[in-house]
């Protein structure tokens, strides 16, 4: 058994007992028992399971969106579980991207100030020169102006994957980034995020139901009704 | 009926939804207050009209010089109206060789219908009501007959030929005119006496007063078949006539309550329509997908049509129960100041809060719910795919037919229903405007800004035309408190000013020249403030450009009085204070007599303009003067008063006695004694009574309104909530994104934080611009009254407008801000 410290040294994400449980009109569920996970840096990890085996339950408990039930998570050293909610978010500005199914563009925004988002949250003086590189990066750079409402699902995914890379983020979490998007399309939004994640040298942790795409990553885990197999 | 089945069982499932709770609250709140306020004015209004009978002592009174005709008496019988009347007559009175000119009324057995008397049986007894007169034999007098002719009670006192006993003092005498000059001290005896007294002979100046009392409706049947038949010296008065001791107060006072009410409406109104802006919004894919499973729009509209007939008919029945608790609630908190019979309230002022409830939801819900109508079926393929908005015209437009219609409704006049309408429109357009002007300013503020407030001048920009929306919403708001608030504070303000703490309330008459100077220093020495004494002579206005006076009035118009009885003529070196001319000008030093001012409202009645000649007659003799001046006065505030004002000289030869009002503190009335001992010819007149009288009515009615603006305040509220909550859905995706992209919470409730406070200022800034536009012509052509803007508000309305919005804005999005944001995007 290695210390605590020892992993955390080793191991970008250590994650142990990790439970999850919610009060519903039929009593508690658990969506989530005693999961341990532990992911190096640079690894890429696919998460596969059957529909509501918590698989975006378990993405965002790693990602800081929401806090377990029991456990602990400890991203890059630091501590999720005792952290408020403000101190996770500072985590997640400084070291976490993420590409979600349905997009999550801010409908308000133009491309270029959805990318430069979290630069600016961050105080970052140079977001809208990173950010039109950025976006450059991904094949709109002639779309700067548009918002999403203008552009095409693809589109929209290439966005979020340009603002999931801009901050550099040492881990990029992505909830079935192609589910909303044709084949075709999906495919090359993969290769762009495969080939973002090799220049960057971001750890993914990806969801997906596609086991060619499972099978690109280095390792696979599977959740069956919230335990990993 | 299937419809409705439906209907109710989807309104059911959607009850959790917070935008159906408060467009619940915002109707009901405007039903309750518009009950309330129904209910209430109805009743006031009722109780002030009994009020009113008391001081005619019957509901409907004919004055006259004469008799009436007998088949006149038959009619009222008739119409079964009770009769009583009154004769009032000046009358000398010699007693232990002293001698005193009274003022003698002779009352009928049923006097007084309305109203009671006060007596005494000894000058320390108790007062005690009664609702009679004094009975065949005997008399009652008010105490200053007593000490003038050395009588006490007991003591016979002959009036003509007829010896009468005197056994009460009235201290009270309900229909006591509160007419300066019938002011000898009175003596009241049976009318069954006045035969026998032989006083009464052909000739004698005599006012009978004819007093019915009845139903309403046959009141004003019988008002309506005497009024063409009256000869000139005839004069009808009832209940409904301006009460000139009460200064308007109380028309303007029903005014506001109509006004706040409205206020209340339009507030509740807007908070109603941006509910259901919402709740169409929220609910285009549902009905998208009804669509597809093969509802026609028809059906649709019927769907939803049916759910906000429910929801009206909830909020409304529940409203107008509350309203009338709230009524309730109003008159028992005001229940030591009202008389102790209040009248009861009446059903229709309930029924018009119900259907009050119902206009305002079909005016402010209608139009952003046709919209569901239009939603395309498509849409649950496309989710971007939104139906139109409705014609603005019609949401406007409806909302503006219900706002002319309670307006019209409440104050019955049609100036100030268009006065409103017009400045209020105008007031909409230019607020557009501004509002699209301020924007742009903003517009190019965003790229020099920190990063929490560009978001927050986004938040209000990226939707130019809803943010428009709000803050007119806020503005409208913000506009329709002050404007209760301010019109409230002037009112009462108004009315105190015109009834100062030390208001004159006693006047001192027929104090002959040679004692004037004595009764002057006298007044001194007793620390009693006096105005001005001004001479008086008494005279009777008779021809205008030589044409007399009796042809040129018409018999229903104001200036008819003032031409049937003695004036109090007067002459003055200065214009007296308070008095403005209003045209020609004020004599100078040392110019020629023969001139004279007339007071505005009776020149215009009488059609006397400047440079016409005037003949008066003072006692047997005939003068003509030339009207110099116009002048307009305060009449309220218990001073003397003149309709005539002569050039110094003019009246010189004629008799002429001194007049002048002080005020007399309730502890210093023994004061009146020794005057009237020292100054036996002069007389006091203690107008005291009916001062208070009109403090207690102003100072019910100053409570009343208190309590009704805290209505506008709720409604206002509720719009607050209700703008907020219009963005909600937005704002939760902003901040769930933003909190994933690692934002602070102290960031979003910053941005949150200055968004909102823009808005509130904006809306301020426009408020006061809006409110001061509206408040001048709602004073200067309304309410009547000076105006002048009140800075300090210009100051607070912005910071209040700023600080509501934020606390509003604070509270409703605070779950944006404390939601982890998983939970958040999960419900996207
Ligand atoms: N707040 C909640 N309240 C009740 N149930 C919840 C809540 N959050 C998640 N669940 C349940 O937990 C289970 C796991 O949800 P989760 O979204 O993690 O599944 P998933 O594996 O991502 O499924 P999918 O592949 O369909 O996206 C589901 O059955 C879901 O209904
Ligand atoms: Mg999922």
């Amino acid at each position: 058994m290695q210390s605590q410290t020892d992993k955390a040294v080793e191991y970008l994400i250590v994650a142990e007992r990790l439970s999850k449980s919610v009060m519903t009109s039929e009593g508690i569920l658990d969506i989530l028992s005693s999961i341990d996970l532990l992911i190096k840096p640079g690894e890429s990890m696919a998460i596969v399971g059957e529909s509501g085996s918590g698989k975006s339950t378990l993405i965002s408990l790693l990602a800081g969106l929401d806090t377990p039930s029991a456990g602990t998570i400890r991203l890059n050293g630091n501590d999720l579980t005792v952290m408020d909610e403000d101190g996770r978010a500072a985590i997640r500005n400084a070291l976490v991207g993420f590409v979600f199914q349905s997009f999550q563009l801010l409908p308000t925004l133009t491309a270029l100030e959805n990318v430069m988002l979290p630069l600016e949250l961050s105080g970052d003086k140079d977001a809208k020169i990173a950010a039109t590189a950025l976006l450059s990066r991904v094949g709109l750079s002639h779309r700067l102006t548009h918002t999403p409402r203008q552009l095409s699902g693809g589109e929209q995914q290439r966005v979020a994957l340009a603002r999931a890379f801009v901050t550099r983020p040492v881990i990029l979490f992505a909830d079935e980034p192609t589910g909303n998007l044709d084949s075709k399309t999906g495919a090359i939004i993969i290769d762009l995020l495969f080939q973002l994640n090799l220049e960057n040298n971001t750890t993914l942790i990806l969801v997906t139901h596609d086991q060619v795409l499972a099978s690109r990553c280095q390792r696979t885990i599977r959740l069956e009704s919230g335990k990993l197999v | 009926m299937s419809h409705f089945n439906l209907a109710l069982r989807l309104l059911l499932r959607d009850r959790r939804s917070g935008e159906l709770t408060l467009l619940l609250l915002a109707l009901m709140i405007a039903v309750t207050s518009s009950t309330a306020i129904s209910l209430f004015a109805d009743r006031l209004q009722r109780t002030m009209g009994e009020q009113a009978a008391e001081f005619l002592a019957a509901d409907l009174v004919i004055a006259s010089s004469e008799g009436l005709p007998a088949h006149w008496l038959e009619k009222a019988t008739e119409w079964h109206l009770d009769q009583a009347q009154t004769k009032e007559f000046p009358s000398v009175l010699i007693e232990n060789e002293e001698m005193l000119l009274g003022s003698i009324k002779a009352v009928s057995e049923n006097y007084p219908l309305r109203g009671y008397l006060k007596i005494t049986d000894s000058d320390y007894a108790q007062e005690k009501s009664v609702q009679n007169g004094p009975g065949p034999g005997t008399a009652w007098v008010e105490k200053r007959v007593l000490s003038a002719l050395k009588l006490k009670l007991g003591d016979p006192l002959m009036v003509g030929d007829k010896k009468l006993i005197i056994t009460r003092l009235i201290t009270y005498e309900t229909d006591k005119r509160g007419d300066f000059y019938s002011f000898a001290p009175r003596v009241m005896m049976n009318d069954a006496d006045l035969q026998a007294s032989g006083v009464l002979q052909p000739g004698s100046h005599v006012h009978y007063y004819f007093q019915y009392r009845g139903d309403p409706k046959a009141l004003t049947e019988f008002k309506r078949w005497i009024k063409p038949q009256l000869n000139p010296s005839q004069r009808i008065m009832d209940i409904h006539d301006d009460r000139p001791e009460l200064g308007g107060a109380l028309s303007r006072a029903e005014r506001y309550l109509g006004l706040s009410s409205i206020v209340v409406i339009l507030i509740a109104g807007v908070a109603i329509a941006m509910t259901t802006r919402r709740y169409t919004e929220r609910h285009f894919n549902a009905t998208a997908l009804l669509r597809c499973l093969g509802l026609k729009r028809r059906d649709i509209l019927w769907l939803y049509g049916w759910q906000f007939i429910i929801l009206g008919f909830l909020a409304s029945s529940f409203g107008c129960l509350l309203g009338w608790f709230v009524q309730q609630a109003l008159f028992h908190l005001l229940r030591g100041l009202l008389p102790q019979q209040v009248a009861s309230p009446g059903w229709s002022a309930v029924l018009f809060g119900f259907i009050t409830g119902m206009a305002v939801l079909l005016a402010f819900a209608l139009p952003p719910l046709l919209r569901l109508k239009q939603v395309s079926p498509l849409k649950v393929l496309r989710r971007e795919l939104e139906p139109l908005d409705t014609g603005t015209g019609l949401v406007y437009g409806m909302a503006f037919s219900a706002i002319a219609f309670f307006i019209e409704r409440y104050t019955q006049d049609f100036a100030m229903t268009a006065t409103l309408l017009g400045s209020g429109l105008i007031a909409l357009l230019v607020l557009g405007l501004m509002i699209y002007g301020l924007l742009r300013l903003i517009a190019k503020l965003v790229p020099h800004v920190s990063l929490s407030w560009r978001f927050g001048l986004q938040g209000i920009l990226r939707n130019s035309k809803a943010s428009v929306g709000q803050i007119m919403a806020f503005s409208i708001t913000l506009v329709a408190m002050v404007l209760s608030f301010t019109v409230r504070t002037s009112l009462v303000d108004d009315w105190q000013k015109h009834l100062p703490e030390k208001a004159p309330n006693h006047f001192a008459l027929n104090i002959f020249p040679e004692q004037q100077p004595a009764f002057k220093k006298e007044m001194i020495q007793n620390g009693i403030d006096s105005s001005q004494f001004y001479p008086v002579v008494r005279g009777r206005l008779v021809k205008i450009n030589n044409i007399p006076v009796q042809q040129i009035v018409s018999k229903d118009s104001q200036g008819e009085s003032a031409t049937h009885r003695e004036l109090s003529l007067t002459w003055a070196k200065d214009l007296p204070e308070e008095n403005k001319i209003t045209a020609g000008k004020w004599w100078q030093e040392g110019q020629q007599r023969g001139l004279v001012s007339v007071e505005q409202k009776l020149a215009k009645n009488l059609k006397i303009n400047l440079h016409d000649q005037l003949s008066f007659t003072i006692g047997s003799q005939q003068m003509n003067v030339t009207v110099a001046s116009i002048r307009s006065l305060e009449w309220d505030t218990m001073k003397p008063n003149f309709y005539m004002i002569f050039s110094p000289g003019t009246l010189d030869g004629y008799p002429s006695t001194f007049l002048t009002s002080f005020y007399l503190p309730e502890a210093q009335k023994n004061v009146l004694n020794d005057l009237v001992k020292k100054y036996p010819g002069t007389t006091i007149l203690e107008v005291d009574r009916i001062l208070k009288q009109v403090k207690t009515v102003l100072l019910q009615l100053t409570k009343a309104i208190n309590y009704l603006l805290y209505f506008s305040l709720m409604a206002g509220f509720s719009v607050l909530f209700a703008a907020v909550y219009a963005t909600l859905d937005h704002r939760i995706q902003e901040g769930a994104v933003l909190r994933m992209l690692g934002a602070k919470r102290a960031f979003l409730r910053k941005v949150h934080l200055i968004e909102f406070g823009l808005l509130g200022l904006m809306a301020g800034l426009l408020t006061i611009v809006l409110s001061e536009v509206m408040l001048y012509s709602l004073y200067t052509h309304v309410m009547h009254i000076d105006y002048s803007p009140n800075y300090g508000l210009w100051l607070l309305i912005p910071f209040v407008g700023s600080l509501s919005v934020s606390v509003a804005g604070y509270c409703g999005t605070r779950q944006v801000v404390n939601k982890s944001p998983l939970t958040v995007l999960r419900e996207l």
